[in-house]
């Protein structure tokens, strides 16, 4: 009840544009403490308690954050803004943004985020929101046919090769770079992966690495732990660090309980995903086909050779082929979503590779039942990887292979070049964006349900978090499982190469094949090769070549 | 099968045969079947937008005994009695996009049911020669027009609606849906003039009026019922519409089934958000559907009002 | 564009009214002459604009749409003048026809052309002239073909659905209680959209685990159900599930043919000596033919685009059993930007299908006039 007169109270604060001054008034006593709205004289605060407040709203544990929460956080963070754009500098101007309806967050949460920011300078933004299904297609078809109708663009970083490639997008001026503090990015999100043949484009709202999410009731249960020994398995009854105790582990726990549940290993999401469900065998591939020594995995970079029928991504095919009869009867038609958040997140399978958003799902979203059960890590490695460049299979002299996957590099915020001759224009865009990828808003975005994961090393600091009400230990070992990834110094990074999703569209076809049983492992992932060989002919080899060592900064 | 008619004679209890009692029996249990199965899943899908998340994934089902309902779904759209009064981006969208939806269906269901009312009045009546197309050439040209599959339209209407500037515009959404349904509407009513009687039309020409008297004062009102089930089949498929919803709209003319198909994606799913965005579209298809049943009934039945 | 259409005076020979004057046919000649000259005046200046010959400074083709609009209206009332009663009956179409083509045409001499492309959007390079070539491709795609085959057991079935939406539409046409009730609950599936569908009850309901029916398959003794895991039980999945939602259709369009019969022909049978099965085969089937092929032609088009339902739930798995053409064409066109051969794909489809519906209405067409000559 509280919270509910606490959403209503916020709803009609923000709605008056005279928010800023003077409206934590009498209702604030009412509403407890913990609310302050005191935040709200924001200029005054120093940054980290502006942190702190920020990350109270609408506090963890309380359920998803509503409307009313974005906006008293964009009111919040619009300190940055201040300093630079004057109050009502761009009355009058109109931007039209697109990105992602995604279960109303992403474009809905950046309307909350910019409502108190067009409020402030003048600007109106008009929104396209579209589903992720459609994203692709709509970007893609838009280009081709010249009916690019938007100023602003949210856009996962594999498509620069599409937009940036094209010269669609607007470089970003140097006191954006400023504003947004873009030295406190994460290593890999810095260049080259940060840029595009060396120019800057991406304002970087989000980063993307899939993690290993595991359940750690399940590896603190005594029976299951006295039946693994039992059962004559090396070594104890713990977590799995590489693949081969991960597909040792899924086997054993095939038709054992759990609380009187079925108990499931690890979750291999079997159906296509529109593309993405590709990552997913990317996460089980990366420690066979990520040598240390080499920056490729997927493609040759000399040639655009595909990979993906090597005997190291052939081994992880196989991995899964090994499992699916240990995982869940229905798994052939799991995907991604149904695994990650109608299986993991519900209660059913006890280790995933998934973004890091599962991680914060887990405490903060309504679907989750599992938020006091999840351990995190990186992804597992292996005992020996592939190197291409010979054909064997090395163990390496530090331990087994890590190369945790850098799956979709993340979301960005994009402008388009079609603002640079209007200069008012130009600025209100980039200020838009700026906002959105600011610093401290990032750190809000991370730590609730937004689709966005931590990507910068302020977003690190411990206690802010356990400040906002997360446990400490779930929090730090949430975090270390995301920030061992991104620095990790084996990371797989993505090919930003155009039309990198129909490679992974046509690969999950193929895979779709060897799930059911049509193919074997190396048969179809010669198909996918000889399937990527065309697509790579089609957009025009040299061109891919070229793209693909700017993306790599070469 | 068999029972219908051992109904229409069981008019005069006199006449009932003697397994009449039987007879009722199975068409109740039949019909009494039959609405479980189209209503379940609409039960199933109204209770969703009252559960969490854990009643969802457990498959609870009834509430108040299996589940607690809230306001979950309803509140997230801005829609429970908690968040009605407040602000909501949720809800301001779903309304601009339910008007824009209620626009572009009624508006080209209107056009489709003007257009295609009078071309198969004259495809039922007059024998035309057009080049080589002769009636059923005519009509088969039409129906034509629904079978490509509507993705592939995608990059030609792009390009088209860029040209004439109908991009994102009511007008540009009307003539796409109107194409769509066009041909169903022409097919519909072209059987249910076929099925009154020439004669009529004869006798009111005879009288002195023209072909277009004929249609306006004779035919149209004889054929309203079938006109009105024509309207409602055409409504519907054009309020679900989607593809071309996703890609020829941006600001001004979106419409409501990109917002539920929005409540997927790589954060998984609102189950509750879409049940309750599934539920409040259906709901005015629901209401015209009632209001307008009895035309469903006699509906299409021209017939049946001679 | 069109040229005038002739109109033969089949049914209503009687002529109504004088000759027309031959003032008012050049007039109606004149205008129509007029009107199609200043449409391609129009076409042609904006030609000249668009290349950049004669800047005139539009800012669209629209008033090559207004052009098109007052042509069409020169044309109908160029009609009537010059052919008096004829020209009013051409009245009735034209719209409908002059609507069509102006929607159509372009987009599909547009698909024709791209069509015959190797256009891969996040090609740097655009388009290239590929001929034939998609169709080469087309041959030798084992996903297309299996598509193809799914296509022929989706639209099979479609005589399943028929049947039971005929049987449903005799239940409401027979004397019962709260009609209405039933009727508006029939009719319901049809309103909920495709996604949601796909959604509730796609990925709700058909849940192997929690979801309801699951439950109720294991409580009769079904062990670990599952849906969409074997080829035969996923498709049958998917029909179930699109057929829930379209019998309603067939339904409504079954239900107004039965209450269209004249009840004399049915009540001469009983007094013939008839018992219901046979004149349900003798009377009312056969009579019902007409509207039975409208409702199974216009079904049959909607199942040949049978595409949401698989994307959402199935993705086409497992390994293509529940595949439509619609659905590998989405992947094809919009996940793989592969927009050339796409359109290859679909057009192929297209005239397959035209062949297809062609056949079907000879049959049919064959069907029913040997019913109207008994």
């Amino acid at each position: 009840m509280k919270r509910e007169l606490y959403n209503k109270m916020m709803a009609m604060q923000a709605s008056r544009r005279s928010v800023l001054k003077g409206a934590a008034g009498a209702s604030v006593a009412a509403l407890g403490a913990s609310t302050a709205l005191g935040a709200f004289t924001a200029p005054a605060f120093a940054a980290s308690d502006l942190r702190a407040e920020m990350l109270k709203v609408p506090g963890v544990g309380v359920g998803s954050p509503t409307d009313a929460d974005w906006r008293k956080v964009g009111e919040l963070a619009l300190g940055p803004t201040k300093d630079r754009v004057s109050e009502g500098e761009f009355a009058g101007v109109e931007l039209t943004f697109m990105g992602l309806n995604n279960q109303n967050l992403h474009n809905f949460l950046f309307r909350g985020f910019l409502k108190p920011w067009e409020a402030y300078t003048g600007a109106k933004i008009n929104w396209i929101d579209l589903a992720q299904s459609d994203y692709n297609a709509r970007l893609q078809q838009s280009i081709a046919t010249g009916t690019v109708d938007f100023d602003i663009i949210e856009m996962g970083a594999p498509f620069e090769g599409d937009v940036a490639g094209k010269g669609l997008a607007s470089e970003m001026p140097d006191w954006v770079r400023e504003q947004i503090d873009m030295d406190d990015y994460v290593d890999y999100l810095k260049a080259p992966v940060g840029t595009w043949a060396g120019k800057t484009y991406r304002v970087s709202i989000d980063g993307d690495c899939h993690n290993f999410n595991y359940r750690t009731d399940y590896f603190t249960d005594e029976d299951l732990a006295a039946a693994w020994t039992d059962e004559g398995n090396d070594g104890p009854w713990e977590v799995p660090t590489t693949w081969q105790k991960v597909q040792a582990v899924t086997k054993f726990l095939k038709g054992k309980k759990i609380g009187g549940q079925d108990a499931n290993g690890y979750l291999d999401p079997l159906k296509g995903w529109g593309g993405f469900g590709f990552y997913f065998l990317g996460s089980r591939a990366t420690a066979y086909a990520k040598h240390p020594d080499d920056p490729n995995w997927l493609f040759d970079a000399d040639t655009m050779k595909p990979r993906v029928n090597n005997p190291a991504w052939v081994r992880a095919i196989q991995d899964v082929l090994d499992t699916i009869d240990s995982q869940p009867p229905d798994q052939i038609n799991a995907d991604p979503g149904t695994t990650g958040f109608q299986q993991f997140l519900a209660g059913t399978g006890s280790m995933l590779s998934w973004w890091g958003d599962i991680g914060s799902n887990a405490k903060t979203s309504d679907s989750s039942v599992v938020g006091d059960v999840v351990g995190f890590d990186i992804l597992p490695g292996s005992d020996d990887v592939y190197n291409a460049s010979t054909g064997n299979w090395d163990t390496l002299a530090s331990g087994p292979n890590h190369a945790p996957n850098m799956a979709y590099i993340g979301w960005g915020v994009y402008v388009m070049a079609r603002v640079d001759g209007d200069s008012l224009k130009h600025k209100a865009a980039w200020s838009a964006a700026a906002h959105l990828g600011g610093k401290d808003i990032s750190l809000w975005a991370s730590a609730y349900p937004s689709g966005f994961q931590p990507y910068r090393n302020s977003h690190f600091n411990i206690p802010e978090w356990v400040g906002a009400g997360y446990d400490e230990a779930f929090i730090t070992n949430y975090l270390a499982s995301q920030a061992n990834s991104y620095n990790h110094p084996n990371a797989a990074i993505e090919p930003r190469i155009p039309g990198i999703f129909q490679y992974y569209s046509v690969a999950e076809d193929e895979l779709a094949k060897i799930y059911a049983g049509q193919f074997d492992a190396q048969t179809g992932a010669d198909n996918i090769a000889a399937a990527w060989e065309k697509i790579t002919d089609q957009i025009g080899r040299d061109n891919q070549i070229a793209l693909y060592k700017a993306s790599l900064g070469l | 099968m068999a029972i219908t008619f051992d109904d229409k004679y069981a008019e005069s209890k006199a006449n009932r045969p003697p397994n009449y009692a039987l007879m009722r029996v199975l068409i109740y249990g039949a019909l009494l079947t039959w609405t479980f199965v189209a209503l379940f899943p609409l039960y199933w899908t109204l209770s969703t937008s009252f559960k969490s998340a854990v009643d969802v994934t457990q498959g609870n089902l009834i509430p108040w005994i299996d589940f607690q309902p809230n306001w979950k779904g309803w509140r997230s759209l801005g829609l429970s009695p908690d968040t009605i009064f407040g602000i909501s981006t949720p809800r301001d969208e779903f309304i601009g996009r339910f008007i824009n939806s209620i626009i572009t269906s009624v508006g080209s269901s209107m056009l489709a049911l003007i257009l295609g009312s009078l071309a198969a009045y004259g495809l039922s009546r007059f024998t035309y020669k057009f080049g080589f197309m002769r009636n059923d050439d005519i009509l088969f040209f039409f129906i034509s027009q629904l079978i490509l599959p509507p993705v592939v339209l995608a990059l030609p209407f792009l390009v088209l609606y860029k040209f004439l500037a109908l991009l994102d515009t009511y007008p540009g959404m009307i003539f796409i849906y109107t194409l769509t349904v066009l041909p169903i509407v022409i097919w519909i009513m072209r059987d249910q003039f076929n099925t009154i009687p020439r004669e009529l039309d004869e006798a009111a020409l005879v009288d002195g009026l023209s072909h277009w008297g004929v249609f306006f004062r004779i035919i149209v009102p004889i054929a309203m019922p079938g006109m009105v089930a024509a309207f409602i089949l055409s409504l519907i498929l054009t309020w679900n519409e989607y593809y071309f919803a996703a890609l020829l709209t941006s600001t001004n003319a979106k419409t409501l089934p990109v917002m539920v198909a929005s409540q997927t994606g790589s954060q998984g799913i609102s189950w509750w958000t879409m049940a309750a965005l599934s539920t409040a579209a259906i709901a005015p298809l629901a209401i015209v559907g009632i209001m307008l049943e009895r035309y469903i009934i006699k509906g299409l039945t021209a017939g049946a009002v001679k | 564009m069109a040229a005038p259409p002739q109109f033969e005076h089949a049914r209503y020979t009687q002529n109504r009214g004088a000759p027309i004057p031959a003032a008012r046919q050049s007039m109606g000649r004149a205008l129509i002459w007029f009107g199609s000259l200043g449409l391609l005046a129009m076409i042609l200046l904006q030609i000249l604009d668009a290349t950049g010959t004669l800047p005139i400074g539009f800012e669209n083709w629209r008033p090559t749409l207004y052009a098109y609009v007052a042509w069409a209206v020169a044309l109908g009332t160029g009609q009537v003048l010059v052919r008096g009663e004829p020209g009013w009956r051409a009245l009735f179409v034209l719209p409908a026809a002059l609507f069509t083509i102006a929607v159509v045409v372009f987009p599909t001499l547009f698909g024709f052309y791209i069509a015959s492309l190797d256009w891969n959007l996040s090609s740097l390079d655009g388009p290239k002239f590929f001929g034939f070539g998609n169709l080469v491709l087309l041959m030798q795609d084992p996903f297309y073909w299996n598509s193809l085959l799914n296509m022929v057991y989706y639209v099979a079935l479609v005589l399943v659905e028929y049947a039971i939406a005929f049987g449903l539409a005799l239940l409401l046409n027979a004397d019962i209680k709260a009609r209405k009730f039933f009727r508006v609950a029939f009719l319901l599936p049809f309103m909920l959209s495709p996604v949601a569908v796909s959604w509730m009850i796609g990925k709700s309901m058909l849940e192997s685990r929690f979801g309801p029916v699951a439950s109720f398959l294991r409580d009769i003794g079904v062990e670990s159900p599952t849906f969409f895991s074997s080829p035969w039980v996923a498709r049958l999945s998917i029909e179930v599930m699109d057929a829930w939602m379209t019998i309603p259709f067939m339904m409504i369009l079954l239900l107004a043919g039965l209450q269209a019969l004249p009840r004399e022909v049915v009540e001469a049978a009983k007094v013939d000596g008839a018992n219901a099965w046979q004149s349900f085969w003798k009377i009312t089937f056969p009579l019902m033919l007409p509207v039975s092929v409208t409702a199974v032609l216009i079904r049959t088009i909607f199942k040949l685009k049978l595409a949401d339902i698989v994307i959402n739930v199935t993705s086409g798995g497992p390994g293509g059993a529940t595949d439509t053409v619609s659905s590998f064409i989405f992947r094809v066109y919009r996940d793989r930007s592969n927009v050339g051969y796409g359109t290859a794909l679909a057009v192929f489809y297209l005239i397959a299908i035209i062949i297809f519906l062609i056949l079907m209405l000879r049959v049919a067409n064959r069907l029913t006039r040997n019913v109207t000559d008994q």
